[in-house]
């Protein structure tokens, strides 16, 4: 199921009497995601991540704009009706519940729709000539299979005895999984699902997530303020900052070509490292260094922001880009180098093999060109080069 | 090192200590002692010695006064023939009824958006009010030519419901009406306490499921509000076992005319005060006492697999 939301908007109103102005939770999204991918939506807190989800869901209603599954637009649509799944952020598993009847909930809700059949099996056809369909519950037999069948998916058969109190973290968090999947909606909505979870359970559990939704195929979308999850599992991801799109894309794509400098401090950890530097002659440079040549276009000169990846230098006595280690943190497969350069913006931190020689002091370091960016001074700060 | 400032810790602890023990703790060895004394007299403080009679007297197991005919035994009977009948039907027909009431206020007090806070304060108005007020205006409102009689366009003194010559079938109804009415806010307060502290998240789980507003309630509600439905449980029976100012409220003392008899046990035990036959009213406070225990005893046993905290 392909979901297209087009010029969506939600404003929350403000109080003009006590000053407060309207708040433009998202703005302007116009957002494609495509069918059985796996799509994050990536920002900080109040991003308006949560509520383009909410809205998607039809917990929050959209101010203008409309919401697209396949052919169907779903925007006046009510949540139940649109055939959704969602993992709420700290699950919402109802706790008197066991497990299996958690899961079991929404089918004994869901009604089925079936052809009506006369005693040797053939339709029964309505006045208008068209088979008479009649809605049914399901059976407790199907409601069985269906919980089992799921159960079986997001791996919790030998939990469904028990209370939700009963579980740790990542397995509760499967039976949400489960919950929102048994009854095979069009699409999976996940708000947040990993925050709750330690850091060993988070890493397993997104793994997780992967596979699920890699053997079922259904088209997910997945809320979360942390890039790297966003990044390592996500077919596409887009990055929203106060409301409005700032990229969308393939993570790996997003990250090597950011389109603005939030984009590309938001990807990263540790972050990118930013210098006050400025284009000259089509080149540019950090000071006196020139760090990076420009071939495929013409600039004017003009002062910068650089931006160099950690991962983008590599201490060299021929290097042109000098630097001060104040620190070196050793990591095991790589070491952090930490320590200032005269013109950064905030303590650097660059990533370098755990062979490299270095010492506290003073270094020299080449500059690898594909890491280093150059971003405009003015408006949404965009990359130019 | 613990034991040496203990004096202190008593010293603080001793108003109320002091309290308790002349108030509460004094009183009730009292009346577990004085149930079990003979021809008590709480005058002279004197008894003719130690018996179980009193407890077969107030069950009507004995007569109080065995040379005399029949109908001249006195009203100890009456607990039998009536207090224990109407606090069964006060207690069984009210507690029930206002839990469900009080449920449905507070939920559609809770999802209404707009005037909630005066509404709440509307509702809970009865419980700042005295209750032999409220009493005194329901005695109107049932009076023979009250509003009610009115409404039902059956005015006139056979049609009464609490005077002289109604049924008590009927003073029945008015009673219990008057203690429903008046048990809703405190019920209602702590279901609205309750459900604030629901995550709406539950609800709006409950609504992607699909599951209609009813479903939500009985499914979703009432389980996650099982904590709050139990106290309010067992203190509104505890507290209509007990009732009696609400009788005198309504229908003023004695309740009691030829053609009908509202006596409920705590009516009762404070009726032999005035008989000076205190160990009688003893009797009576501890064969309540012991309902009230087993009935709560047997609530909290049941509730175990219902009650989810």
């Amino acid at each position: 199921m392909e979901i297209r939301l087009k010029h969506l908007t939600k404003i929350f109103p403000g109080n003009p009497k006590k000053n407060i102005p309207d708040t433009h939770a998202v703005e302007d999204l116009n957002l494609t995601i495509p069918d059985g991918k796996l799509y994050a939506l990536l920002g900080p807190s109040g991003c308006g991540k949560s509520t383009t989800l909410n809205m998607i869901a039809g917990l929050s209603e959209p101010s203008s704009g409309e919401i697209w599954f396949g052919d169907e637009d779903v925007t006046d649509l009510s949540p139940e009706k649109r055939g959704i799944g969602l993992v709420f952020q700290n699950y919402a598993l109802y706790p008197h519940m066991t497990v299996y009847k958690n899961v079991a909930f929404p089918l004994t809700n869901l009604r089925v729709e079936e052809k009506v059949k006369d005693a040797n099996g053939n339709d029964v056809l309505d006045e208008e000539g068209k088979p008479l369909v009649k809605k049914r519950k399901l059976t407790k037999i199907e409601i069985d299979k269906l919980v089992r069948e799921t159960s079986k998916i997001v791996q919790i058969e030998e939990y469904l005895w028990r209370k939700p109190s009963q579980l740790s973290g990542g397995q509760q968090q499967r039976v949400a999984i489960a919950r929102a999947l048994v009854k095979h909606p069009r699409v999976l909505l996940l708000d947040e699902p990993l925050s709750n979870l330690d850091a060993r359970l988070r890493l397993q559990t997104r793994e997780e997530i992967r596979r699920i939704q890699k053997s079922t195929g259904i088209t997910t979308i997945f809320v979360t303020h942390d890039q790297e999850e966003a990044m390592s599992i996500s077919d596409e991801i887009v990055v929203m900052k106060l409301g409005v799109e700032q990229q969308a894309g393939i993570p790996q794509e997003v990250y090597n070509e950011p389109a603005n400098r939030f984009v590309a401090n938001f990807l990263g950890t540790p972050p990118i490292n930013f210098f006050h530097g400025e284009i000259r002659g089509n080149k540019i440079y950090i000071g006196d260094a020139m760090v990076k040549e420009i071939t495929d276009k013409t600039l004017p000169d003009q002062k910068v922001t650089v931006g160099i990846r950690p991962e983008g230098i590599v201490p060299s006595e021929k290097g042109v880009l000098p630097f001060h280690i104040d620190q070196i943190i050793t990591q095991g497969r790589d070491i952090i180098i930490q320590g200032d350069h005269p013109l950064e913006t905030r303590p650097c931190k660059f990533v370098v093999d755990a062979f490299t020689d270095v010492k506290v002091g003073d270094i020299h370091c080449e500059v690898k060109p594909h890491k280093c960016f150059a971003f405009s001074l003015e408006g949404n700060e965009e990359r130019i080069a | 090192m613990i034991k040496k400032n203990n004096w202190k810790g008593w010293l603080y602890l001793a108003p109320i200590i002091i309290l308790m023990a002349v108030f509460t703790f004094y009183p009730l060895i009292s009346t577990f002692s004085i149930a079990f004394m003979k021809d008590y007299d709480y005058i002279k403080q004197t008894s003719a010695g130690f018996t179980f009679d009193n407890f077969a007297i107030v069950l009507g197991l004995a007569p109080t006064n065995p040379e005399a005919p029949v109908e001249l035994q006195g009203y100890v009977t009456d607990v039998v023939r009536y207090a224990i009948p109407n606090t069964a039907i006060i207690t069984f027909v009210t507690v029930p009824l206002s839990i469900i009431i009080a449920l449905a206020i507070a939920v559609g007090l809770n999802s209404i958006p707009k005037f909630q806070k005066i509404f709440q304060t509307i509702f809970f108005i009865p419980y700042v009010t005295n209750s032999i007020a409220v009493g005194m205006v329901f005695a109107v409102l049932f009076d023979y030519n009250g509003i009610v009689n009115f409404l039902l366009g059956t005015m006139g003194r056979e049609y009464a419901w609490i005077d002289l010559g109604a049924p008590t079938w009927k003073a029945m109804i008015a009673l219990c009406i008057y203690i429903i009415w008046s048990s809703l806010p405190f019920k209602i307060l702590i279901f609205l306490s309750g459900l604030a502290g629901i995550d709406k998240q539950y609800y709006d789980a409950a609504k992607i499921d699909s599951a209609g507003k009813f479903k939500t309630l009985m499914h979703v509600t009432v389980p996650l509000l099982s904590p709050q439905i139990l106290y309010v449980m067992i203190t509104s029976f505890i507290g209509a076992f007990k009732e009696y100012d609400s009788v005198v409220g309504l229908l003023g003392k004695p309740g009691t005319d030829a053609t009908k008899n509202m006596y409920t046990v705590v009516y009762y035990i404070y009726d032999t005060i005035s008989q000076n036959n205190v160990h009688y009213g003893s009797a009576a406070a501890v064969l309540l006492f012991v309902v009230i225990l087993a009935f709560t005893g047997i609530q909290f046993w049941v509730s175990k697999k219902r009650v989810h905290y």
